[in-house]
């Protein structure tokens, strides 16, 4: 009996699959079409581009044309209007609408709906590197080169992330937001301390002092020195500061120091435990609302949060604080930092590619700059002016030191674009947990990363 | 006699106070719920927890209303989980009549390919789906979830266990009598099968409810989107309001509750003996 | 007489055909939908197990490849082995509760449709919240609830529970049992009503005690619930996935060996690496294995009914 039920099942199978397979073929043979045909694009198009791409934004200027923008968080996120607004005022024949596809699953959704050729998608939003680097992957992204080399842009203005997110010598996308890392304070435990604040200019032992000092373990009323959230970047990241290093090259011997320290303050009770972050889940910008928290490393996007929650009165016990550049290595000049981007890219499957192409090139570009900074968000291409901008927000800290604390000398992508970005990630990940949770040595976990990252270069 | 009634007056104690140190444990989650949605985002994870506020925050259930279009999300949900319930309900109770009371041919086989499938997991064949409703403009629309949800072979298997343990001489009788297999299903089956159905509709109903990744894939415009993609909103990238998450978490439980206790009252003996006779 | 026996069993041919048809007209309605939307993709999606696709490029054919390949993926061997770990305890567990609340909860007791609702609670809350007042009783922290039992009342040393490599399966099948028992329970209180009154009347008659009553009457006669409900918990133990990550996502939410199970694995290839063949491969064995448990079922059930 079972084995007709096997032997029966495994012949519908066969017929259902031959039926299927086929439609598959058939549904298959639209989407390798318009895959031929976009790759055959660029070989014809060099020549004409050149000329074609100043021609059609004269010819397409007058035609009514909707770009459909993917994007996320649109009730929460400030820019987006503002962005439009600027543009549409200079281009009334562009319509543009908004998709949002939700914060948490954006790369999921994007990469289904990007999936065959069936998109009609203009501009998509580009969360991150490994999204990025999976998108680029699966080739449904337009290579930029040819149009910014066109219409010269100039990528020197992006501080060198671009080159980060180059693959194979081509750019997919431009980035128009970024987000740096500094190390937020709160003064009024230093100034109940009786501590200086923190500078500019510290390098990591000073830091850790610096958190040592402040730090109260009287159980009921603690007070914490110093916070990491749970993600690796939080330690991890502070050895490729020097530039000596980077996250993907499968050597982790640097990041030994860092993880000592940290592991050293959470023994003496200086940070919170990561054991218990972890479980309960505990937001960093709660952690740091609760008052109890002197410094906090942490991306600059934690500025609007800030200012936005005092304002409306939520958070009341961190009403004075203030910013300053991350803790560097000992000979290494000050400045140096990690950021994220955020950038735009169009599909292959765009309906609208050279008008999405000048929607993006405006974003991206001087005046998208203008536009992000007076929301209060530091835009990819950053100046003085733009710093000045920011700094003179209603609700930012005051101080020069503050002010100081978002120029740059140097920055360095949380993942550069590699091929093997996202399996790097997550060899890095679980390392990171068993190191802070206190299971494997700090010399096991590198060994284990090394190996790790090695075995996914290596395929 | 009367050792035999202290007994059972020791063994209801015992069951008492089983009964109510359950409910305990299971309640606990809901009040904390509840508290949580009093509260400011900042201070629902932190320890100890307070579970009574010290200034509960009323405004988060104003706020839910204003953030996002919440009104509308409810609605479009309201209006799948119900057409998606209807149409489950139907085609699966009726399925289910052949599979438990028909002999035909390839039925163990066909039941065995419904079965399996559901060990599938979704996010497996999600693209090819999605591939596949989008060439047939399915895309962003209500009609795409209610395809996806409608023709599930867990109602099938459901209500073909309740069947099987029906017995199968009322059907004979009934054939005897004349009955058509279609009449057997609508006068004898399913007033039989009436737990099962409840069963089946609480189900259904709190699955299509709390679909989020369904819709999430599916429904891009913000006029169709549903109550939980609109509570995910509430998660940005930067920060989670979790005190209005709670807050529209417990006002979404509602419903599932109204169609819980509801239906409860058919949860009593279906088969009497009268029945059985027949 | 030959001609007879041709009419006749052409009668009973017709008679056959109409009888497959009625049948077929029943299973129509649903299974049309589900063939086409569901089992079509299905099927695709196990066929790609063969082949390597993005989603977006050609696909391409590659044999066994995806297989191997998983299988010297450490991280799908722990998968794979969490997960039939998690399955073994979590399956027993859970109908055997289910089953006594159940049956608790079918007494002639007072306040049952509230107990009923209560017990149904932890399935239909906000996982977020259940998961917040599990990891408030059980956390790694030495002042927790259940830590402190364990130091003062069992003298043993405070565990980490989901914290620890050693700990989580256990924490996560704790926690399964209690988030999920009321979902099965509904469907034993649905089974139970289907047994008639009569066979307790009479086993009263014959002197019979409860015990005798529940394994003579209740257990068989719940037999086709009992196994709607071991085929179901276990499907849906192969595919746990929402409570792992919630318990035990780590550094950027991202599951460790120790506590990894298929589908978050076949989340993680499908969309964060977007190896659709590698996921289609995992899922394949998934599929295999809930089949093997399914088919076994099966022909218990089928023993049963030709008893």
């Amino acid at each position: 009996m079972k084995k007709r039920i096997l032997s029966s099942l495994l012949a519908m199978t066969l017929v259902v699959a031959s039926i299927t397979g086929c439609g598959a073929a058939a549904e298959q043979a639209p989407a390798a079409e318009t895959q031929t045909e976009t790759q055959a694009q660029p070989e014809a198009a060099p020549a004409e581009t050149t000329e074609a791409a100043a021609e059609t934004t004269e010819a397409t200027s007058d035609e009514p044309v909707t770009l459909k923008w993917a994007l996320w968080d649109v009730s929460s996120t400030v820019y987006y209007q503002p962005l439009i607004d600027a543009y549409t005022a200079a281009h009334p024949n562009v319509t543009i609408e908004m998709v949002d596809l939700g914060s948490t699953d954006y790369s999921t959704v994007l990469g289904t709906q990007l999936s065959g050729a069936g998109s009609d998608f203009d501009v998509v939003t580009i969360k991150d590197v490994p999204g990025y680097v999976s998108l680029v992957n699966k080739g449904v992204l337009e290579p930029l080169n040819d149009r910014i080399a066109a219409d010269g842009v100039d990528l020197s203005l992006y501080n060198g992330v671009t080159d980060q997110v180059t693959i194979d010598g081509n750019l997919y996308e431009l980035p128009f937001r970024s987000d740096i890392w500094v190390l937020f304070y709160n003064k009024d435990i230093f100034d109940k301390a009786g501590v200086d604040y923190p500078t500019n200019d510290m390098t990591w032992e000073e830091y850790d002092k610096l958190a040592r000092s402040v730090t109260d373990t009287t159980p009921g009323a603690e007070v914490y020195g110093s916070h990491y959230h749970t993600w690796r970047s939080t330690i991890q990241l502070d050895g490729i500061l020097d530039g000596k290093h980077t996250i993907v090259d499968g050597e982790y011997d640097f990041t030994k120091p860092y993880y000592e320290m940290v592991l050293n303050q959470q023994k003496d009770g200086v940070c919170m435990d990561y054991a218990t972050l972890k479980t309960q889940g505990l937001h960093y910008s709660a952690a740091f609302a609760q008052g109890n928290v002197a410094t906090m490393n942490m991306g600059s996007w934690f500025i609007a949060t800030l200012i936005q929650k005092i304002k409306d009165g939520e958070y009341t016990d961190c009403t004075n604080w203030g910013i300053v550049k991350y803790p560097h290595a000992d000979g290494v000049e000050a400045g140096s930092t990690l950021s994220t981007i955020t950038a735009l890219a169009v599909p292959t499957s765009a309906p609208n590619k050279d008008a999405a192409w000048d929607f993006v090139k405006f974003v991206s570009g001087a005046e998208g700059a203008e536009v992000m900074a007076s929301t209060g968000n530091i835009p990819a291409m950053t100046n003085k002016t733009i710093v000045d901008i920011i700094a003179s927000m209603d609700g930012f800290p005051t101080d020069e030191a503050s002010k100081e604390a978002l120029m740059t000398s140097h920055t360095y992508l949380e993942m550069p674009a590699n091929d093997k970005s996202s399996e790097i990630e997550t060899v890095l990940n679980e390392q990171h947990d068993l190191i802070m949770n206190e299971e494997v040595s700090v010399d096991d976990g590198i060994a284990a990363m090394n190996e790790g990252v090695q075995a996914v270069l290596a395929q | 006699m009367k050792s035999k009634k202290n007994n059972r007056i020791i063994g209801n104690i015992i069951i008492y106070a089983l009964l109510i140190l359950l409910a305990l444990m299971m309640l606990v989650p809901f009040l904390w719920m509840i508290s949580a949605s009093l509260k400011f985002n900042k201070d629902v994870f932190v320890i100890p927890f307070e579970w009574i506020p010290k200034a509960p925050r009323w405004q988060n259930y104003i706020d839910i209303w204003t953030k996002i279009p919440l009104a509308k999300f409810t609605l479009n949900t309201a209006k799948l989980t119900l057409i998606v319930t209807l149409l489950q309900l139907f085609t699966s109770s009726f399925a289910a009549y052949a599979f438990a009371k028909l002999e035909f041919k390839g039925r163990d086989l066909l039941f065995l390919a419904y079965v399996a499938t559901i060990a599938v997991p979704w996010q497996v064949y999600m693209v090819p789906q999605f591939m596949f409703m989008r060439s047939l403009g399915l895309a962003d629309t209500h009609l795409a979830i209610i395809i996806l949800q409608a023709f599930s072979a867990f109602g099938v298997f459901l209500m073909r266990q309740f069947y099987e343990g029906i017995p199968d001489s009322l059907c004979e009788a009934a054939r005897i009598d004349g009955m058509s297999e279609y009449e057997i299903y609508a006068k004898i089956m399913l007033p039989l099968s009436k737990p099962a159905l409840s069963t089946l509709i609480i189900f259904t109903f709190v699955n299509t409810w709390n679909d989020f990744l369904g819709p999430l894939i599916y429904l891009t415009t913000e006029s169709k989107k549903t109550l939980q993609i609109g509570l995910k909103m509430f998660i940005s990238q930067y920060s989670a309001e979790y005190g209005l998450i709670m807050a529209a978490s417990v006002l979404s439980l509602i419903p599932v509750f109204i169609v819980f206790i509801s239906l409860q009252k058919y949860f009593v003996a279906g088969i009497t003996t009268g029945a059985v006779k027949g | 007489m030959a001609a007879e026996l041709t009419a006749m069993e052409q009668n009973m041919k017709r008679r056959q055909r109409k009888r497959n048809l009625v049948a077929y007209s029943f299973i129509a309605p649903n299974f049309i939908g589900f063939a086409v939307f569901t089992l079509g993709p299905i099927i695709l999606a196990l066929l790609m197990s063969f082949a390597e696709w993005d989603g977006s490029n050609a696909m391409k054919f590659v044999g066994l490849s995806n297989f191997t390949q998983i299988f010297a993926d450490e991280r799908f061997t722990s998968a794979l082995k969490n997960t039939i770990i998690y399955s073994i305890f979590t399956v027993p567990i859970t109908l055997v509760m289910a089953l006594a609340l159940a049956i608790l909860l079918n007494q002639k007791i007072k306040g049952k449709s509230f107990f009923r609702t209560v017990a149904f609670f932890p399935y239909v809350a906000s996982l977020v919240a259940v998961a917040a007042v599990w990891n408030m009783l059980f956390t790694p922290a030495k002042g927790g609830i259940v830590n402190q039992l364990l130091m003062n009342v069992f003298h043993a040393q405070p565990l980490k529970w989901a914290a620890s490599s050693s700990t989580v399966m256990l924490t996560i099948i704790m926690f399964s049992v209690w988030k999920n028992m009321g979902y099965y329970m509904v469907i034993y209180l649905a089974g139970l009503q289907g047994i008639s009154e009569d066979l307790y009347e009479a086993a009263s008659l014959d002197g019979a005690n409860a015990w005798q009553k529940f394994v003579n009457i209740t257990v068989p006669q719940l037999k086709p619930t009992t196994f709607f409900v071991t085929i179901m918990l276990t499907i849906n133990c192969f595919k746990v996935y929402d409570i792992v990550y919630m318990l035990a996502g780590g550094s950027n939410g991202v599951v460790n060996k120790s506590a990894i199970v298929l589908v978050y694995y076949i989340y993680e290839e499908a969309f964060r690496n977007w190896k659709l063949g590698r996921a289609s491969a995992s899922a394949l064995v998934l599929f295999a294995i809930v089949l093997v448990v399914t088919l076994i079922q099966f022909r218990g059930e089928k023993n049963y009914a030709n008893d």
